[in-house]
C-alpha cells in the first residue's frame, strides 16, 4: 500500500509540474482520474482511475500497475452527470471485493473536472473524489 | 486632477484595458448579454486598434459628477478595417453616444452595436464588409491543362474563399435558429441540431447553456479541426501542389495554421479509425478526384478541440467525407458528411458555399494564446 501511495503521489507531483489536465472535450469521462476513496483499508485511501469510451461502453481500469480492479459496469446520466461505477478487485487474502462508486461531475466544462461521491464494497464505504489529470 | 488622482485613473484604465485583453476572444453571448440593453454619451479616452477585438475606451459621466471608464468593445482589426476604419477614425476627447448590450459579469463593457461620433452624427465602427458582387452571368470554372479543376487561384494571382452561408453546422434537412456564433435561439432545439448520442447532446446543451464560453478555439486558439474552418469568419486558401500530389489550406484566422490533403492514394495509418498513436487538429486527409468533385476522407481527430461553431461534441472515432466543387470561378460547393459512432447515433450531412475574393491574400488576423 505504501508503494501505491508513493506512485499516486508521485503521479500527482509529475501532474502538477507538467501543469495540469489536458484538454478533452470529447466524452467527459474518458482520461485519468486521480484522488481518493476515504477510509478504503483494503486498497489504500488514494485511488487512480483510468477510464475510456468506446462508443457504446465505459470501459477502465482502477489502480492499473498496483490492484489491477477492472471496471466492469458503469455508467453516465447526462441528466445532473451522474455515474456508477462497478468494479470488483481482491483484498490480500484473495477474497472478492465488490466496489460501487456513485458521484457526479462537477466542473464539467474544465479539462481537470471533479467526480464527487461516494464508494461502498462488501468491506466498507467512504466518500469519494477524483479530479482528471 | 492632482497627480495621485491622475496616476488612479491611469491605473485604473489600465486595469480595464488588461480585464478587456484577458477576455480576448469569444463568441459574442459569451460575455455579453442581448437582455442588457445599454446606451450612453461619454468622451473617448483611448482605442486599443487590437484583435481579436478592437475597444473603445469612453469616460461617462455619472449623475452624482463622477466619471467611469466603460470599455466599448467591437468588431477586429479585419473587419473593422475592411469597413473604412482605422485607429484614429475616433481620437481621445471625441464625444460618442453608444449602442450596444452589457457584459454578463457587471463589469463596466459593452458590445457596441453602434456608435455615432456627436459633432457629427456619423456613425462610426459599423462593419460592411460583404461578400463581393457576383458577375452578371457567371464565370466558367478555371481548369488545370489537363482539364480537372481548379480550386485555388490561378496564374499566381492571390485569392481565397470565405464568406460562408453558413457559419453554423446543421444537420441536412433540420431548420434551427440560431446566431452566427452557433448559440441557439432555444435551447429546446438542441436535439434537431445533430442525431445526437445522450452524453453528447447533454453536453452540447451544457456549452450552450454557458453560451460557447468554454470554446477551446477562442480560448487557447485550438485549431478548428477541418470542417470548422470552412465556417471560419477569414477565410481559407487552396494552394494546390500538384508536383508533391497535395493541397494545402492555409487557414485565415484562429491560429493560421494549414491542413494538408493528400492525393497521393497513401493508406490511412494508426490502429482505430486513423492516426491512433497521433492523433490530429485536422486529422489525415487522404483526398481524390470523382469527375469534378474533389472528395477528402479524413480520420485520426484528437479530442483537444471544437470541431464546429456552437459546440457540436466528437470523439477520436471520428470520420469526415467532405466533397468540394467548383461549379463556376466564383462559388466553392462544400458537403460534408460526419461519421463519429462515438457521439453520433448515425452519420449525418450538411453543405454549404463559400464566395472567391478574388486577387487577395489571407487577411493578417493572428491568434496566439488568446491575443491577437
Amino acid at each position: 500500500m505504501r508503494l501505491l501511495r508513493t506512485i499516486v503521489a508521485v503521479a500527482g507531483v509529475a501532474v502538477g509540474i507538467l501543469g495540469g489536465a489536458t484538454a478533452q472535450e470529447g466524452h467527459p469521462l474518458k482520461g485519468s482520474w486521480l484522488g481518493e476513496w476515504a477510509g478504503n483499508t483494503t486498497h489504500g485511501d488514494n485511488i487512480l482511475l483510468i477510464l475510456d469510451w468506446d462508443g457504446s461502453a465505459i470501459t477502465g481500469m482502477i489502480n492499473p500497475g498496483t490492484d489491477n480492479i477492472p471496471v466492469g459496469k458503469a455508467s453516465l446520466d447526462p441528466k445532473g452527470w451522474v455515474i456508477k461505477i462497478e468494479a470488483e478487485g481482491k483484498d490480500k487474502s484473495g477474497a472478492a471485493v465488490r466496489y460501487v462508486i456513485e458521484g457526479h461531475i462537477e466542473d464539467l466544462e474544465l479539462p481537470n473536472r471533479s467526480i464527487v461521491g461516494s464508494w461502498s464494497s462488501n468491506q466498507g464505504r467512504g466518500t469519494f473524489m477524483v479530479s482528471r489529470q | 486632477m492632482n497627480r495621485r488622482a491622475a496616476l488612479g485613473s491611469g491605473f485604473a484604465l489600465g486595469a480595464l484595458l488588461l480585464a478587456a485583453a484577458a477576455s480576448a476572444h469569444h463568441a459574442i453571448a459569451a460575455k455579453f448579454d442581448d437582455a442588457k440593453p445599454l446606451r450612453f454619451d461619454g468622451i473617448v479616452s483611448s482605442v486599443d486598434w487590437r484583435n481579436p477585438h478592437v475597444h473603445l475606451f469612453v469616460n461617462v459621466a455619472n449623475a452624482d459628477g463622477s466619471v467611469q471608464n466603460w470599455a466599448v468593445e467591437l468588431e477586429s482589426t479585419v473587419l473593422l478595417g475592411k469597413s473604412g476604419w482605422s485607429h484614429d477614425t475616433l481620437r481621445p476627447g471625441d464625444a460618442v453616444t453608444v449602442d450596444g448590450i452589457a457584459a454578463r459579469d457587471g463589469t463596466r463593457q459593452l458590445w457596441g452595436r453602434r456608435v455615432l461620433e456627436s459633432a457629427t452624427q456619423r456613425q462610426v465602427f459599423d462593419v460592411k464588409d460583404t461578400a463581393p458582387q457576383s458577375p452578371q452571368s457567371p464565370r466558367p470554372t478555371p481548369r488545370w491543362p489537363d482539364g480537372q479543376p481548379r480550386l485555388g487561384a490561378v496564374d499566381g494571382a492571390g485569392g481565397y474563399w470565405a464568406y460562408p452561408t453558413s457559419t453554423v453546422l446543421v444537420q441536412a434537412g433540420a431548420t434551427v435558429a440560431m446566431d452566427a456564433d452557433g448559440v441557439l435561439a432555444k435551447l429546446a432545439d438542441a436535439p434537431r441540431v445533430a442525431p445526437f448520442q445522450p452524453w453528447a447532446l447533454g453536453l452540447y446543451e451544457h456549452r450552450q447553456r454557458r453560451h460557447l464560453a468554454d470554446d477551446p478555439g477562442f480560448l487557447n486558439c485550438k485549431p478548428p479541426g477541418a470542417l470548422r474552418q470552412f465556417q471560419s469568419p477569414y477565410g481559407v486558401q487552396f494552394v494546390e501542389d500538384r508536383e508533391r500530389n497535395r493541397i494545402f489550406l492555409l487557414l485565415g484566422s484562429g491560429n493560421r495554421n494549414y491542413r494538408i490533403v493528400y492525393l497521393d492514394g497513401r493508406d490511412q495509418q494508426g490502429q482505430v479509425q486513423g492516426d491512433d498513436d497521433n492523433p490530429l487538429y485536422y486529422g489525415r486527409a487522404s483526398g481524390r478526384w470523382e469527375g469534378d468533385t474533389l472528395v477528402v476522407e479524413t480520420r485520426g481527430f484528437n479530442e483537444d478541440f471544437w470541431f464546429t461553431n456552437g459546440g457540436l461534441p466528437h470523439t477520436d472515432r471520428l470520420s469526415l467525407i467532405e466533397r468540394f466543387s467548383r461549379p463556376t470561378l466564383d462559388t466553392l460547393r462544400y458537403e460534408v458528411t460526419v461519421d463519429d459512432p462515438g457521439a453520433y447515433t448515425k452519420p449525418w450531412s450538411s453543405g454549404w458555399e463559400l464566395r472567391w475574393v478574388g486577387g487577395e491574400e489571407l487577411p493578417v488576423y493572428f491568434c496566439q494564446d488568446n491575443r491577437s
